[in-house]
């Protein structure tokens, strides 16, 4: 793409995410999130490939129905209420502009496009979808978050851990198994949104940073399946060891900084005397685990038995990129810290 | 694009709104042929036992799609998924697997190309033979003339939902044939739903050596290129193998004769060897 055209989309993102962040008013909320939807397409179809075609496809279709709803929701809330302010929806719509926000977010059960639209875009804009495009919608839950009944996110928020755990079990394909790694965090996030916003921006923020690794060790690997990526140790030893841990990081396990927002949030469920739900978001948790795990047994923990690693080895890029390891550091180190980072927030 | 002849009327055919009156869009009506207008429900088979037998193979398979999940991806464990490097997708053992393909010639169009497929000795090889014939058939718009093909149906799945193959874990299309010399065409249709181009496929040559012995083809999948209609196109791209619906081969050496393709087995394989990602193209388009 010309480098003049990309500043424009990538700008246009940052618009419409920035316009949504600061907007007071619905209208100008769905606009900045129309912004990012339309910014974002030329983005996907930038390859001329049928699957990118059939992403975008799915995508705008998804989007633009959300939108839609959210428009109606705010609509009917002005009709209702006489304002347009944001943090003032307290009309039965409610529920209506939660299940238009987790459409786009794509929370259990709205989720069904991001698995097919990851698949077929990719990686860098796989990238840009599962973190940027969070922001938005996330920013808007928010600051509706103590208007939601929160029955409503706690049953969003478990359906999204387990149907994120339990759909990765089959995948072969890495955009798809993050994809419903994204769908399990969100699950996380939306769960604690009601009781503690502050904790589910710490898990936002922690999860931008494991996936934001993850996502670039794999555009830097270049493996798009479990095979290929079984055949890297060769290629970067240390990044295969590394990308192992950060793995093991998003499926929360302590030492590494995942544990962290899992940790807080089950302790503040538990607070809250709602013991059974972070039962059974851990559980879920263990789900996600294993397909983790299955990606750290392919990337370092076990040599595929195949007779020519050596001929691989064309693929190779000499040089690690300084924010990978930024993020790895910060993905695998950070527990300690959690003090200074809970303040931050 | 070809047609089954005697088709019944499809149940997604596509309806034509034209000033005439409503139309359905079928297979291609050769000039002069009076059009087909009887009435769907005349063409309904209403037999109890078949719709029976139907609701069961149905159930049936959507027990089996619904439980294969616990199973492992398509059915078979993870680590059967990941360790596997050749898979033996159509074999021609008995009838039923000459019941997965469907034979076409221009026959269809009003060309005299004959075409026919069966079991070969003992049942091990599927026999593809016929007779190529080039003459254009006398209806004013047709130029050219002469094909012969050989195309596997669409996977469907319970309730006739349509599957796909997936190929992702494999690079390299494996065939055991023995041929008559011949150059063959080889197509693979990748699923288009979502995309204006329903006529996309991927192609590449399959050049038969005569004599009595089989021949092992492998073609990577890297070397396939996008054609529409039959005409190459400008922007290519390399053939994902997530979404794939048929694999079919075509005759159009616009040699006039009989011709024979005897068919082993047709698989897949994954050649650890071959790093090729794409054969053509390989510039940076519109930097």
């Amino acid at each position: 793409m010309s480098p003049y055209i990309l500043f424009v989309m990538l700008s246009s993102l940052g618009l419409g995410t920035t316009l949504t962040f600061t907007s007071s008013h619905w209208l100008l909320a769905w606009m900045g999130l129309e912004i990012n939807t339309l910014a974002i397409i030329p983005l996907m179809t930038n390859k001329h490939h049928p699957r990118a075609v059939e992403a975008a496809t799915k995508y705008f279709l998804t989007q633009a129905a959300a939108a839609a709803i959210l428009l109606f929701a705010s609509i009917y809330n002005a009709w209702y209420s006489g304002q347009w302010f944001i943090q003032d929806m307290s009309s039965p719509v409610s529920t209506l502009m939660t299940l238009a926000i987790a459409i786009k977010l794509g929370i259990a059960p709205m989720h069904f496009w991001l698995p097919e639209v990851m698949q077929g875009i990719s990686i860098s804009t796989g990238l840009i979808l599962v973190t940027w495009q969070k922001l938005a919608p996330l920013a808007l839950l928010m600051q509706i978050s103590h208007n939601i009944k929160p029955e409503l996110l706690i049953i969003l928020g478990l359906m999204s851990t387990i149907i994120g755990g339990w759909g990765g079990l089959n995948q072969t394909q890495i955009r798809k198994i993050m994809a419903y790694s994204s769908i399990a965090h969100l699950g996380w996030i939306i769960s604690i949104l009601h009781f503690m916003p502050a904790l589910a921006m710490i898990n936002l923020f922690i999860y931008l940073i494991m996936t934001i690794t993850m996502f670039m060790t794999f555009n830097l690997l270049n493996s798009p399946t479990i095979n290929t990526l079984a055949m890297n140790w060769s290629k970067s030893p240390i990044l295969a060891a590394t990308s192992a841990l950060a793995l093991l990081s998003l499926g929360g396990l302590p030492p590494l900084t995942g544990f962290m927002p899992k940790w807080l949030i089950i302790q503040e469920l538990t607070n809250q005397e709602l013991a059974p739900t972070a039962t059974l978001l851990a559980l879920s948790a263990l789900l996600s685990l294993f397909f983790y795990l299955r990606l750290s047994y392919s990337l370092s923990l076990t040599i595929m038995p195949n007779t020519h690693p050596q001929t691989l080895n064309w693929n190779m890029k000499t040089t690690t990129p300084l924010p990978l390891s930024l993020m790895m550091m910060m993905t695998l180190t950070m527990l300690p810290i959690t003090p200074t980072i809970i303040s931050l927030f | 694009m070809f047609c089954v002849k005697n088709a019944r009327l499809h149940p997604r055919t596509i309806w034509h709104f034209t000033s005439y009156g409503v139309l359905p869009i079928r297979c291609y009506r050769r000039p002069g042929v009076p059009p087909d207008n009887t009435p769907p429900w005349k063409k309904i088979d209403f037999n109890f036992s078949k719709g029976v037998q139907g609701i069961k193979k149905h159930f049936g398979l959507l027990k089996k799609e619904m439980f294969e999940r616990f199973e492992g991806p398509q059915g078979r464990p993870m680590r059967e998924i990941m360790l596997e490097q050749t898979r033996v997708v159509w074999e021609f053992r008995n009838q039923e697997s000459l019941e997965q393909w469907v034979v076409s010639s221009d026959e269809e169009m009003g060309g005299k190309s004959k075409i026919y497929l069966r079991l070969s000795r003992n049942n091990q090889t599927a026999l593809l033979y016929g007779n190529m014939c080039t003459e254009v058939p006398k209806d004013g718009e047709t130029r050219y003339s002469g094909y012969c093909t050989l195309r596997s149906k669409q996977l469907l799945g319970a309730f006739n939902v349509k599957t796909h193959h997936d190929w992702s874990n494999f690079n390299t299309l494996y065939l055991r044939i023995r041929g008559d010399g011949r150059p063959w065409m080889m197509n693979i249709a990748t699923e288009t739903y979502f995309q204006h181009q329903k006529n996309d496929m991927y192609n590449y040559f399959l050049y038969t050596r005569g004599g009595p012995y089989w021949q092992d083809v492998k073609i990577p999948f890297s070397k396939f290129f996008l054609t529409s209609r039959g005409r190459i196109q400008d922007d290519q791209h390399p053939l994902w193998l997530d979404k794939i619906n048929t694999l079919g081969f075509t005759l159009g050496d616009k040699a006039d004769g009989p011709f024979h393709l005897e068919i082993d087995c047709i698989g897949v394989c994954n050649d650890r060897a071959h790093t090729e990602e794409f054969a053509y193209e390989k510039y940076k388009k519109n930097p």
